[in-house]
């Protein structure tokens, strides 16, 4: 080993001899990284687990409105939406939600149709039968159910619906899936008591992507009491939703940041007249300006990074083994509280980069700059 | 004799043009012989550890020229003072300024750290200073944790591991009994026998008065009273 890795090994001895100091940095540093990284981590794994998600969903969703509310959707629409031109497949869907009293959770319902069929993401089998069910990850847990087992279910009226699971939505699609039970169209609409001229809503594909926004304008002008909402809407949405929870995180966690940005100035600018001492030794004894500065350099290097890494591992342990049961419930709001998913990880990188960039470098540069200025002095001066 | 270092007319002003304006030397002109013990000599405040400072290219001279070796290095940029005083000197400071929580070995090898001087070379150096020092038995023990004439000859010992013409030292009995500080002669001829040069600055007469210093130069109030070679 020579010249700049001894410089390394004497930057770790150093590190080791003031435990104390640089200890507590590297706990408020990883402890700091660890929250904006789980803000992050999370915030990205929502959005492009729903973006990713949405990708799939149909061009149209519409909605019948009654008073400003949702309501069933006739099937006869149908016929006046084929009707119109650039429409491509329209599909009838039947889905509500149900309380489930049992586990203190929300699922929702929704009847097979054709498209469903060919998802892929499942252990087992879509229903086929009236007295079959699937169900996602989150419900099966829940219910600490498995394949074969019998999922029953209460009306209003209270009478219980049993059904056989004969699939679960595998993690993968958990955003979407999670709190999900699907079971054959005539089993829901039994089972929720609805008329059988109507359907929850209706998706629509339009042939030509460009004329999506003139095809939801004709069916508005049909259908005047309708709601058509569009694929691009419901992306932008989601992403602004994300955006926006995340951003409020985040500045709650500004007041944090900037006592750390203090903290952190304070510690390391801070050198102390032993810290200046041993600068000068190092002058008096041979060592140069730049030996002094890479020295200083791989100290807050090996602080700020090690740090860095320790927050994102917790971050990523936080968010992603222990379901980010500090953030999950702001950025994921009340309405989808349970049953509780698991987010997969997706990690930008560019974000990253960001936060290395953002706390690393300004801490390694708080470390430099004042022994700089130690070490630009005359050894004799430090020292003194 | 020629002269391995010669100052001429060095003034050192600290704190210069603020309302605590020190003048610590003024006008300095000696010369120090190669390969001989010389003896800055003089009262506390006389301006001896400044000067020592100056010719051990520590600090640079408000006005004069300091020559080391033949070439003037009051004005040489930081890169090359470093460089000077890497290849030319050895110090011994009055408080060792060894740095504590480092062992004996860690100490001694701190001026090679930035080198290119192989790691066994290094080694080999340091052990053959420890055994001369008799040391070798401290190696892997922290500083702080050694009497005061072992940590002065740890500070010996890093003074000589980069194989310096000139040993400066600072005060060096300040801190050590009698005994000690006969022992610390000791080491400090040996030294000169084998042909280093070495600068003392002390108001111990234990030191100055020793046959064997060849060349004292007195100081008071920042100026040269008298230099005698003896």
């Amino acid at each position: 080993m020579k010249g700049n890795g001894r410089i390394i090994e004497y930057a770790l001895s150093t590190l080791a001899r003031r435990k104390f100091k640089n200890f507590s940095i590297a706990v408020v540093f990883s402890a700091l990284i660890a929250v904006l990284s789980s803000i992050l981590f999370l915030t990205h794994a929502y959005k492009t687990e729903t973006l990713k998600l949405l990708d799939n969903s149909p061009e149209i969703i519409l909605q019948n409105m009654s008073g400003g509310r949702h309501e069933l959707i006739p099937t006869e629409y149908i016929k006046t939406l084929s009707g119109i031109a650039g429409v491509g497949q329209i599909t009838p869907r039947y889905w509500g939600y149900y309380y489930d009293s049992l586990t203190s959770a929300n699922y929702t319902l929704m009847a097979v149709d054709e498209n469903m069929r060919d998802i892929q993401l499942i252990d087992g089998r879509m229903p086929q039968t009236d007295t079959e069910c699937a169900v996602g990850r989150g419900v099966a847990d829940l219910r600490q159910a498995g394949l074969k087992d019998d999922f029953f279910l209460i009306t209003g009226a209270e009478l219980s619906v049993n059904l056989k699971i004969v699939g679960i939505f595998t993690a993968n699609s958990a955003i979407l899936t999670n709190d999900l039970v699907v079971m054959t169209k005539d089993s829901l609409i039994k089972f929720f008591n609805m008329p059988a001229d109507k359907a929850t809503d209706i998706t629509v594909e339009v042939n030509n992507p460009a004329e999506v926004s003139m095809v939801a304008r004709k069916i508005r002008r049909a259908f005047p009491n309708s709601r058509p909402i569009l694929k691009n809407e419901l992306i932008r949405t989601y992403d602004n939703i994300f955006n926006w929870r995340g951003g409020i995180v985040l500045t709650m966690f500004f007041g944090a940041i900037a006592a750390f940005m203090i903290f952190v100035w304070d510690k390391a600018t801070g050198i102390n007249a032993q810290e200046r001492r041993e600068i000068g030794i190092l002058k008096a004894i041979g060592w140069e300006t730049a030996d002094v500065l890479t020295l200083k350099f791989w100290e807050g290097a090996v602080v700020a990074t090690g740090s860095f890494l320790t927050g994102l591992i917790l971050a990523y342990v936080h968010v992603f083994y222990f379901n980010a049961q500090f953030l999950a419930p702001v950025l994921k709001g009340w309405s989808v509280l349970f049953p509780r998913f698991q987010p997969m990880p997706y990690i930008d990188i560019y974000q990253i980069f960001v936060l290395f960039f953002l706390t690393v470098v300004p801490y390694v540069a708080a470390s430099v700059v004042p022994s700089w200025k130690a070490a630009i002095s005359d050894p004799d001066a430090v020292m003194r | 004799m020629d002269a391995i270092i010669r100052t001429e007319g060095v003034s050192k002003v600290f704190n210069a043009g603020l309302a605590d304006e020190i003048k610590a030397i003024s006008a300095v002109s000696i010369e120090i012989s190669r390969g001989q013990i010389t003896v800055l000599k003089g009262p506390s405040g006389s301006g001896k550890t400044t000067l020592l400072g100056l010719i051990g290219c520590m600090s640079r001279p408000t006005e004069g020229k300091i020559f080391v070796e033949g070439k003037d290095v009051a004005k040489l940029p930081e890169r090359f003072l470093t460089d000077v005083r890497r290849k030319t000197f050895g110090f011994i400071f009055q408080h060792f300024n060894l740095i504590r929580g480092l062992t004996v070995m860690e100490n001694v090898m701190l001026p090679l750290y930035p080198t290119d001087i192989d790691g066994g070379q290094m080694e080999r150096r340091m052990e053959e200073i420890l055994d001369k020092l008799d040391l070798t038995a401290k190696r892997a023990v922290r500083v702080e944790k050694l009497s005061g004439g072992q940590q002065q000859r740890v500070a010996i010992a890093r003074a000589m591991i980069n194989e310096p013409a000139v040993i400066l030292a600072d005060e060096p009995t300040a801190h050590l009994d009698t005994k000690l500080s006969e022992d610390f002669l000791n080491i400090v001829t040996s030294l000169n026998t084998e042909g280093k040069t070495i600068v003392i600055a002390t108001h111990d007469p234990l030191i100055y008065e020793k046959p064997y210093i060849d060349n004292i130069i007195e100081m008071r109030d920042g100026a040269v009273k008298e230099a005698a070679l003896l």
